[in-house]
């Protein structure tokens, strides 16, 4: 009997895309747990689609495979791991976090998250010295950094472990953990992805920092902190 | 009390907390509290970060990176 119900069911939906199916699958786990938005939100911005690379280091947050080759992420590990890094961060002072954004789509929710957060941000090109040399006027002597990308963002990375400074870093399948403290499992490549991290990441830092009620939204939306596409007329 | 004894400073070197083995003074190692409970100072040494080894929080049991 089992069988004819499990047949019924899979051509109640013949067009059903892979995608969707393994969307799907996400979907039905874990429903009772609360993730700060909710799981239809974090799937539609991609927050969980990471490469079709994947490392050793990153073996822990991955939940499965694509049939299309995509390895794909774990959203519970990443909410929890935004909820602990909130945490963490709280218990700087703001002026001396620093949010370090080399990537293109980075850059904008980087600089959105320091508004609303009151750090420090360093986006574009990271000037070599800006953490170690002492020569260097305009050196900054931050706390604690994040970096939405440690292999883009390797030259600020390898500068903080010169110096000591803890490491936060949004990594995706592909990336390693040398020189990085503290790992948010995340999409760090698309536009809304960076933009609802960044957003969810500010929200939950100020809660931590109890300068926002635990039940309320910060000002901005989560549009305000995507990149916009910029069009060259040829 | 001898002199040696006199002369002598003591220094409380740090332990990392992956490998267990002594920092010594100098050392580019990172120094933060626990990013989960807070309440315990995690160290890791240069080689630790290089190679990504795991921490773990003796207080919480918070595992990172």
């Amino acid at each position: 009997m089992s069988d004819k119900i499990d047949i019924s069911k899979k051509e109640s939906n013949p067009e059903k895309s892979l995608q969707e199916e393994s969307d799907e699958e996400i979907l039905d786990t874990d429903d009772e747990e609360e993730l700060l938005l909710p799981r239809d939100t974090l799937l539609s911005a991609g927050i969980h689609i990471g490469t079709r690379m994947r490392t050793k280091d990153m073996d822990n947050f991955i939940y499965r495979v694509r049939p299309d080759g995509l390895f794909v992420l774990d959203v519970k590990k990443t909410d929890e791991r935004i909820r602990i890094a909130a945490k963490f961060l709280s218990r700087f002072e703001p002026a001396r976090i620093a949010v370090v954004a080399a990537r293109l789509y980075a850059r904008y929710p980087a600089k959105k998250f320091c508004e609303v957060t009151k750090a420090t941000p360093i986006v574009g090109r990271f000037v070599p010295g800006l953490f170690s040399n002492p020569l260097y006027s305009n050196r900054l002597e931050p706390a604690v950094i994040i970096v939405s990308d440690p292999k883009a963002d390797a030259q600020a990375v390898e500068e903080a472990g010169i110096m000591g400074i803890p490491v936060i870093a949004l990594c995706s399948t592909d990336n390693e953990f040398t020189g990085v403290d503290f790992v948010i499992p995340t999409n760090n490549k698309g536009r809304r992805a960076l933009a609802i991290i960044y957003w969810m990441f500010a929200r939950q830092v100020l809660r931590e920092r109890e300068e926002l009620a635990p039940d309320k939204d910060i000002d901005l939306s989560i549009d305000d902190f995507e990149a916009k596409i910029s069009r060259v007329e040829m | 009390m001898s002199t040696a004894t006199k002369n002598t400073t003591v220094i409380q070197t740090p332990i990392c907390t992956s490998c267990n083995r002594t920092i010594p003074p100098g050392a580019e190692a990172t120094r933060f509290d626990c990013p989960n409970c807070g309440e315990i100072i995690i160290w890791r040494c240069q080689k630790c970060r290089q190679f990504g080894r795991k921490y773990k929080c003796p207080k919480c049991g918070f595992m990172g990176p």
